[in-house]
């Protein structure tokens, strides 16, 4: 049976003002899919990830999360959905159970659920040891694994996260690599991330997408952007393609 | 609207602010011992500068020429008085520290003798507090001889008192005790409560609004499945709370310290009773809850716009301006609640307030203060809401006033 997409960008454009942040992109991830968005700073990583997250207006086009529209089914859509950015922090007087407790109420989980995928979350991602400290006293990789485990509480189809390892040590950002290929491998959950990172992208993604000033350069897998770049490398294939 | 969504975030805010050290300060330990520390203060350092001018000596310079007159025995048998009988002038008064200078008439004698009129002229520093103060009391003893002279004068010429004062000219004050303490608290009171309002609702809308956008925990809360309404309400309740917690945790501090020094003070403390009917009580509360929930939509819209804590702040003052402006044109004189007055925010609840002290209020002028004061909280939200849903507002991006409103 063809499994529907779990992602659908569809023509998605934004202005501010006259400028033009992402202009007609499409494209379309598929459930257990790890799909890599790149493109160097100022390209529209960020403005197409809070489009289809809910966070932005496209000027035009739609996305659909999970074969919900974004524009007029927001609820169901966002609640199929998990949003992590390295730019979001943590709220600073929760502790780590009462912020997933808290996110998972919004989510509408129902309380027995939300009891166990809080337990769940915080044995599997070694919360135990901090479950009860304020997040302003945690660590940046404590606070990461937190921010994850926030991201699942609601057990999401589908999980965008922008930049995730920006700003983290080696430790903390192999241990979002090692969580994005679970969830996506072992969990079937659609993972869609923008990164600078060429090494992340090789070990992970089952396909990407480069943009550069808001328009769609190259989409396929790895070796189908660099044939089609006539690169052996990626990263000379990216350079080809944003130059 | 989802409750279970409002109540989520209504008590997660709460909780986030109870548990900050800060908010805790403001809102309940400063109010608590502010006042009662203040009053005594003020009280102590008043008794202590009274104790001071009562103590501390005036030279007096009085020329020569007075000496066989009445104002050198008043100057030299009053306690505090150094007197100096010598010639002076005005320039010297400048230079010399703490001293009145008096110049008598050569001729005083002879003039009091021959009914005529003594010419004394007193010389003082008149911003100098100690200096009016004892001036004052020099005066007042040289109208007690002056009206000696008068009688005198009036009985030796076959005359009563009552030639001289032809009209005798009583005023009665008609206004009860109840009026004239609600007015002089009607003046005050609400200004106050409004800024105890204002002061708690800011602080937690900057916290709950632009603080977590410089914390970054704003975005966050937009890409769950709540609505704009449900995460308004919830953190506007939240905001809500906090005002009236603040407002009453203030007026009962200030309540107190008030009952309190008049009991230092030996005063009647029944004195203070106000004297509002229930019916009163039920407009009042209902004007401060509302005053509260203008207040905390006012500030949650407009320190929305801000990205940091630090630009949030400098809305304070001029938010806080539009707050105590109407309330100082209170003390205007002919300010009276009435159907024009009722239409004008906060100087309407400032008015309202004011005529509920007196027991001269209104069912009309109330209603529709209170109607209007509920239409100004709800463009205030409506402004709140419209604020929220504006992306640039929640990613933190410079926001375009237009598009605020033509969304």
């Amino acid at each position: 049976m063809q499994q529907e997409p779990m992602i659908q960008a569809k023509g998605l454009t934004k202005l501010f003002g006259d400028f033009r942040a992402v202009h007609d992109l499409s494209f379309e991830v598929m459930p257990g899919e790890i799909f890599g968005l790149l493109g160097p700073n100022g390209a529209g990583k960020t403005t197409t990830l809070r489009m289809l997250s809910g966070l932005l207006q496209p000027t035009k086009g739609e996305s659909f999360i999970a074969g919900h529209s974004m524009k007029n089914n927001q609820i169901a859509a966002r609640q199929e959905l998990g949003f992590l950015t390295g730019d979001m922090d943590l709220y600073r007087r929760l502790n780590p159970r009462e912020l997933l407790t808290y996110f998972g109420r919004l989510y509408e989980v129902p309380e027995k659920t939300l009891e166990e995928a809080v337990d769940r979350l915080i044995n599997e991602f070694g919360i135990t040891d901090f479950e009860n400290r304020f997040c302003e006293k945690l660590s940046t990789g404590q606070k990461q694994r937190v921010s994850i485990a926030r991201t699942l509480v609601h057990d999401p189809k589908v999980v965008i996260l922008d930049e995730p390892t920006t700003g983290l040590d080696i430790m903390a950002s192999e241990f979002i690599l090692q969580f994005i290929k679970k969830i996506a491998k072992e969990d079937g959950k659609c993972v869609i991330f923008s990164t600078h990172h060429l090494d992340e992208v090789e070990r992970l993604c089952d396909r990407i997408a480069i943009i550069h000033q808001g328009q769609l350069q190259q989409i396929g897998s790895i070796q189908e952007v660099q044939q089609s770049a006539r690169q052996e490398r990626l990263a000379d294939a990216f350079f080809s393609l944003v130059a | 609207m989802r409750f279970s969504i409002i109540k989520t975030i209504f008590q997660k805010e709460l909780k986030e602010v109870l548990r900050d050290r800060r908010m805790i300060y403001l809102i309940i330990l400063l109010p608590f011992f502010l006042y009662p520390a203040l009053f005594y203060l003020i009280g102590k350092v008043g008794q202590n500068q009274q104790k001071q001018m009562s103590e501390e000596s005036v030279q007096v310079l009085l020329n020569p020429d007075a000496e066989q007159t009445a104002v050198y025995e008043i100057v030299k048998n009053t306690a505090g008085f150094d007197l100096s009988l010598r010639n002076f002038d005005q320039s010297e008064l400048d230079v010399l520290k703490n001293t009145i200078g008096i110049q008598v008439t050569a001729d005083y004698n002879q003039q009091i003798a021959q009914n005529g009129t003594a010419q004394i002229e007193i010389f003082a520093n008149q911003s100098n507090d100690l200096l009016k103060k004892r001036q004052n009391l020099i005066i007042q003893q040289l109208e007690t001889i002056n009206q000696q002279i008068l009688l005198q004068r009036l009985d030796s010429a076959g005359l009563e008192q009552s030639f001289i004062q032809p009209l005798n000219i009583k005023k009665t004050d008609l206004a009860s005790t109840k009026v004239r303490l609600g007015k002089a608290i009607g003046s005050y009171l609400p200004m106050m409560l409004l800024l105890f309002i204002f002061m708690g609702a800011i602080y937690i809308a900057i916290d709950i609004t632009a603080g977590e956008k410089e914390r970054r925990t704003l975005q966050t809360l937009f890409t769950t499945p709540s609505r704009v309404g449900e995460i308004i309400a919830g953190k506007f309740l939240a905001v809500l709370a906090v005002a009236l917690t603040s407002a009453f945790m203030n007026l009962s501090s200030l309540v107190v310290a008030i009952l309190l020094q008049a009991k230092l003070m030996g005063g009647n403390i029944s004195k203070f009773a106000i004297d509002v009917s229930p019916t009163g009580w039920v407009w009042l509360i209902l004007l401060i809850v509302l005053s509260a929930i203008l207040l905390a939509a006012m500030s949650l819209a407009v320190v929305l716009l801000a990205n940091s804590y630090k630009e949030a702040q400098s809305y304070v003052s001029p938010l806080m301006m539009l707050v105590l402006i109407p309330a100082i044109l209170v003390q205007m004189p002919g300010m009276e609640l009435n159907m024009t007055t009722a239409c004008i925010p906060i100087l309407n609840i400032c008015l309202a307030m004011g005529a509920i002290f007196k027991g001269t209020f209104s069912i009309g002028a109330m209603a529709l203060t209170v109607v209007f004061l509920a239409v100004y909280s709800a463009i205030a939200l409506y402004f709140a809401s419209l604020v929220f849903r504006n992306e640039n507002v929640i990613t933190g991006e410079k926001v375009n006033f237009k598009q605020l409103f033509a969304n």
